[in-house]
């Protein structure tokens, strides 16, 4: 009985680590590549994101909208970062492919994880 | 202190002291309620400068946005930091309570400072400082106010006491000249009531002797009765008693006063000189007249010593009795009218002659002067007109 449920458990585990490798490595192909290609800071539009929504909801509801029609205008990110950045073009992806994005971003640069008290 | 001052003296304490107390207890609960806004604002303030340091730690953390984020803590004050939906972030103790108030406590025991962040420095919309309500400078505002509404009480006791005492002072000043009144008058009925029943007794045992002593007492008695029965009626009915103001000859009438009271006289062996100027006319009520005359002829021989000199002097201007009494004492002679006032007790009376003189002197418009000098006499002057 106990070897069955070590089993099942390690069943779990490694197919939320295979989920969450899945979904990071979809992150780094749909997103990242280009990011480290072109030295897009991603801290910094993340920090930029969270310092005017706060909320995860917010930041990915404003992300998405310019991740569909990525415009200057669409986005909150200064005019002269898109003088050294070049503007994105839309991403072919359905709207739950990008929210999983989004959220597999959000999740990783997310302030919680980051937060610890002094020792 | 007789019962009926103890009992009006216990209600105006318990009245005093009452209103008194409650308008203290107000006024302390107003002192108190402003001075603990005071300390719990000092306690505010030192808490929105803590938040103020937060802010700036989390714009620093912000910026750096390292791998790691060390939350800033402070000494003695928990701090949160919640996302826009009020959604706890991260923080120091228990996470507070999130009112949308901007100062707050909880049980009187925790006071809280809500501030917002904007920017949202880590994602954080608002930031909750909150510490230990510091109870001491309360506790030791509540000592001081207790300590003073006890001393305020005891003072104010005793400041009541004082003035109950003050205010029953002219109540009992009324009870005693009451008490003294009864016992003037208790005696001033028994002196001539005894003798004009020893004088008939005597005449009854002795019939064949003499009879023109016990008769002159039983006259001098009898008149001494009539004249308080006079007194006594005029002064319980002054207020109500009809005047019937009319022509009279004051100096046929003093002229027939005087033979009224000759045996009076006689009896104490005065010298008598009268002056009277002829028809010395006035517009007054008869009563009134009467009672004004024979006071001062019967304060005159009353007072008098024996063998001494009555001198009555009427002139169109003014009527004076002079008497070589006793005289009355100078601290004396401003209240010497007031009524129940008796300068001297040597002899019988109520106190109550010169205040009717002085009475009818007010209501006709006269004047009145006493002149005195102890153990010389003294004169009282009427001036018809002032």
């Amino acid at each position: 009985m106990e070897k069955i449920i070590f089993f099942c458990t390690l069943l779990l585990v490694s197919l939320y680590a295979e989920e969450s490798l899945s979904a990071k490595q979809q992150l780094q192909n749909n997103c990242l590549n280009c990011h480290t290609e072109d030295q897009i800071p991603n801290d910094l539009i993340f920090r930029r994101y969270l310092m005017k929504y706060s909320t995860e909801e917010a930041m990915s509801k404003a992300i998405l909208k310019y991740l569909k029609d990525p415009q200057q205008k669409n986005s909150i990110m200064p005019h002269p970062f898109f003088s050294k950045f070049p503007m994105k073009e839309a991403l072919n992806l359905n709207d739950a492919t990008l929210k999983k994005n989004i959220h597999t971003f959000l999740e990783t640069f997310a302030v919680k994880k980051k937060l610890v008290l002094p020792q | 202190m007789s019962k009926s001052e103890k009992k009006s003296l216990i209600r105006f304490l318990l009245i005093y002291l009452g209103s008194t107390f409650l308008l203290f207890s107000i006024a302390s609960w107003i002192f108190y309620t402003s001075q603990k806004h005071h300390l719990l604002d000092q306690q505010r303030d030192a808490l929105k400068f803590e938040a103020a340091k937060f802010v700036t730690q989390l714009r620093t953390l912000h910026k750096t946005y390292a791998s790691t984020l060390v939350y800033p803590v402070h000494s003695f004050v928990e701090s949160a930091i919640y996302d826009l939906d009020k959604q706890y972030i991260f923080g120091t103790g228990t996470p507070a309570p999130l009112l949308d108030k901007k100062v707050y406590m909880a049980n009187e025991k925790r006071l809280y400072y809500l501030t917002p962040v904007d920017p949202h420095y880590l994602g954080a919309a608002f930031l909750v400082v909150h510490k230990e309500l510091d109870q001491e400078p309360i506790w030791e505002l509540q000592k001081s106010i207790a300590w003073f509404l006890f001393a305020a009480g005891v003072f104010f006791t005793l400041l009541g006491v004082f003035l109950g005492r003050l205010f029953i002072a002219p109540m009992r000043e009324s009870m005693e000249r009451m008490n003294s009144f009864i016992q003037d008058t208790t005696h001033e009925l028994n002196t001539p009531i005894s003798t004009i029943l020893t004088n008939i007794e005597m005449l009854e045992t002795f019939g064949k002797c003499e009879k023109n002593d016990e008769l002159q007492r039983i006259e001098i008695a009898s008149k001494t009765l009539s004249r308080i029965y006079d007194d006594l009626t005029y002064l319980n009915l002054n207020h109500e008693y009809y005047r019937r103001i009319e022509s009279i000859n004051v100096s046929e009438f003093i002229k027939e006063r005087m033979l009224y009271f000759t045996v009076m006289a006689e009896h104490k062996r005065l010298k008598i000189e009268v002056t009277i100027d002829k028809n010395v006319t006035l517009e007054i009520d008869k009563n009134d007249l009467t009672r004004l005359v024979d006071n001062l002829i019967t304060n005159a021989i009353k007072y008098n010593k024996q063998d001494g000199l009555l001198k009555l002097t009427l002139t169109q201007e003014s009527l004076s009795v002079m008497d070589t009494g006793v005289g009355i004492r100078k601290k004396d002679l401003d209240t010497i009218v007031c009524r129940f006032k008796r300068a001297n007790k040597s002899e019988g009376g109520f106190g109550i002659g010169l205040d009717i003189v002085n009475q009818v002197v007010e209501s006709y418009g006269f004047a009145l002067d006493i002149h005195s000098k102890l153990d010389q006499g003294t004169e009282v002057v009427i001036k018809w007109k002032k």
